[in-house]
């Protein structure tokens, strides 16, 4: 059996004392979407932030495929394969869009920068500093930087965050299209339900820190705790 | 033209007005205190580098610019043990070669406590130079004595106020070139996004610190020239090179002209100049009415005086 893309045992991180995550195995296959749904605090940033680095784990171990990488900074991460992007838009405000794509693919040694930006609706604005452009431009622009490479494993944090709901989807479908022709394994944390049940193939919930389900979205949709801890009536 | 290209052109033309400047200007003490203020608009372009390239404010580069006039006034002193024309620039090079020592510390320190942090270091280089008397002169100074002649020049032309401003133009705009061709170079592209954001630098692949530091040293560095050349003209260097208010003009001068390019500083050396010359005639109190000054180009301008330019352009294009 070949290696998953990305393999945590036992991550557990604590703020104080509160356990934000408290021993989550998690297992991705090669090439699959992964919806990580959960409610607010439940520990989805802090699941991503562990995996990438960002936050020191204080237990547990990561892999990718195959290579541990648990005790390697958010740098080496990256060149081993493993790229994020941010909840909170994360970009270079004052920097042209097209050069700051170009930065983060030159380090990769990648050269699908300017088809990216095309793909991303972004060529229009390659010379305008990004603190100019449109909110939603900002988000597409923080998705290009993680997805540029493109990496082996991506790890997204509500990409769609303060979109409105039509343009979710249409992020979402984008989404979708780019990973599958580039192979990306993706890691997608998302708060609209609707996005998690259109373009993912399997589904993590996460509750208090803990796992506390994992299935197809018909499995998830049914699951009693699911919908007792997070999707309430309204999606029953 | 390529930006490059720009950079040159503009460089070449600003270096060929430095002998109409000086053939304009009736020599005597204005050329002198021109060439005074091409050596501190050196120090205010180091500031300003500093503060573009790596976004950092610092309280303490008259430590730099005085280890650069200290070093060359000491190899300049032992003749016997090195030429000049290696003790000038080794001063330089150990200067900024301290620095990216230092750098590689220090710039992980952000925002004020980086500004404290400087201002703490300044004013120990402060203290050690007046308390290393057997190699500094104390509080005395150091009085440095020419060789007769350096990179082929007579020492007199370093120590003539229209020799000396041409030499300390011609450097200015030579380093302030570098400056400029720096910032747009792949490398001064990654410092600035560093300065943006380090964190998402981070998880682009980039290593932060090393290019910080670099860009601390390149900054001690250009300080350290405008120090060289101080003791060049001065014949002299003491503890008031080195000390917190040197550090303070040149911030000064760096945020009125404003830092967001690399000439601001320039321009900022030459207003600070010129007003204070105008103000000492009027009032004891002209460094007070250039504080108020300030405030009112960091209130109004906050991009400084070469902020100007771009203020406009885009009032323009609001209106139209
Ligand atoms: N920097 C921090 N300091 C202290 N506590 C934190 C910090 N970051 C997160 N927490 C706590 O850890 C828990 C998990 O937070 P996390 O941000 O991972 O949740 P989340 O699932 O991403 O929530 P959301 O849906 O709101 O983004 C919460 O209880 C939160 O309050
Ligand atoms: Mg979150």
């Amino acid at each position: 059996m070949s290696a998953p893309a990305l393999s945590a045992r036992g991550l557990a991180r604590h703020y104080g004392g509160v356990a934000a995550l408290r021993g989550v195995d998690l297992d991705l296959v090669p090439g699959e979407i992964r919806g990580l749904i959960g409610p607010n605090g439940a520990g989805k940033s802090t699941l991503v932030d562990v995996l990438s680095g960002r936050a020191p784990g204080s237990g547990g171990s990561v892999r990718l495929f195959g290579q541990d990488i648990t005790g390697l900074g958010p740098a080496a991460r990256r060149h081993a394969g493993l790229a994020r992007s941010f909840q909170r838009t994360s970009i270079f405000p004052a920097l042209p869009v097209g050069a700051q794509l170009d930065l983060a693919a030159r380090r990769v040694g990648a050269t699908d920068a300017p088809r990216l930006l095309d793909e991303l609706d972004l060529a229009r604005l390659a010379a305008v500093p990004a603190e100019q452009t449109a909110y939603g431009d900002q988000r597409r622009l923080d998705l290009a930087l993680a997805l540029v490479g493109p990496p082996r494993v991506l790890l997204l944090d509500e990409p769609a965050a303060g979109l409105t709901a039509e343009e979710s989807l249409a992020l979402a479908d984008r989404l979708r299209e780019l990973a599958r022709a580039r192979g990306v394994t993706v890691l997608l944390v998302e708060h609209d339900m609707e996005v998690v049940f259109r373009i993912c193939e399997r589904i993590t919930v996460l509750e208090l820190g803990a796992i506390l389900a994992e299935g197809t979205p018909q499995e998830i949709r049914r699951h009693p705790e699911v919908v007792r801890a997070y999707l309430g009536s309204a999606a029953a | 033209m390529s930006g490059a290209g720009r950079i040159a052109a503009g460089a070449l033309a600003t270096a060929a007005a430095g002998p109409a400047i000086a053939a304009l200007v009736p020599p005597g003490v204005l050329l002198s205190l021109l060439a005074q203020a091409c050596i501190y608009a050196i120090l205010a372009l180091s500031v300003g580098v500093l503060a573009r390239q790596n976004g950092m404010v610092s309280f303490g580069h008259a430590a730099m610019f005085g280890a650069g006039a200290y070093l060359a006034g000491i190899g300049l002193g032992a003749p016997g043990l090195l030429p000049a024309e290696a003790a000038l620039p080794l001063a330089v090079l150990a200067v900024a070669a301290v620095c990216f020592g230092l750098g590689l510390i220090v710039v992980r320190v952000h925002g004020i406590a980086f500004a404290m942090l400087t201002l703490a270091l300044g004013q120990a280089c402060f203290e050690a130079a007046n308390k290393a008397r057997g190699v500094t002169g104390g509080a005395d100074g150091l009085t440095v004595a020419l060789p007769r002649e350096i990179f082929g020049l007579p020492a007199a032309t370093f120590q003539w106020a229209e020799g000396m401003f041409l030499i300390a133009w011609l450097a200015m705009v030579a380093l302030a070139a570098l400056a400029a061709l720096l910032a747009r170079s792949r490398f001064g592209l990654l410092t600035e996004a560093i300065r943006e954001n380090e964190e998402r630098a981070r998880f682009l692949g980039y290593g932060t610190v090393l290019p910080r530091a670099a860009v601390f040293a390149l900054s001690g560095g250009i300080a350290a020239a405008g120090g060289v050349l101080y003791v060049l003209y001065n014949g002299f260097v003491s503890p008031e090179t080195v000390h917190w208010s040197v550090s303070g003009s040149a911030l000064i001068m760096a945020l009125l002209g404003g830092t967001r390019t690399v000439w601001g500083p320039l321009a900022g050396a030459a207003v600070y100049f010129l007003l204070r010359e105008q103000l000492v005639e009027v009032t004891e109190r002209w460094l007070g009415l250039l504080g108020i000054l300030l405030v009112l180009v960091m209130v109004f301008l906050p991009d400084g005086l070469s902020g100007l330019p771009r203020r406009l352009r885009r009032q323009r294009g609001a209106e139209a």
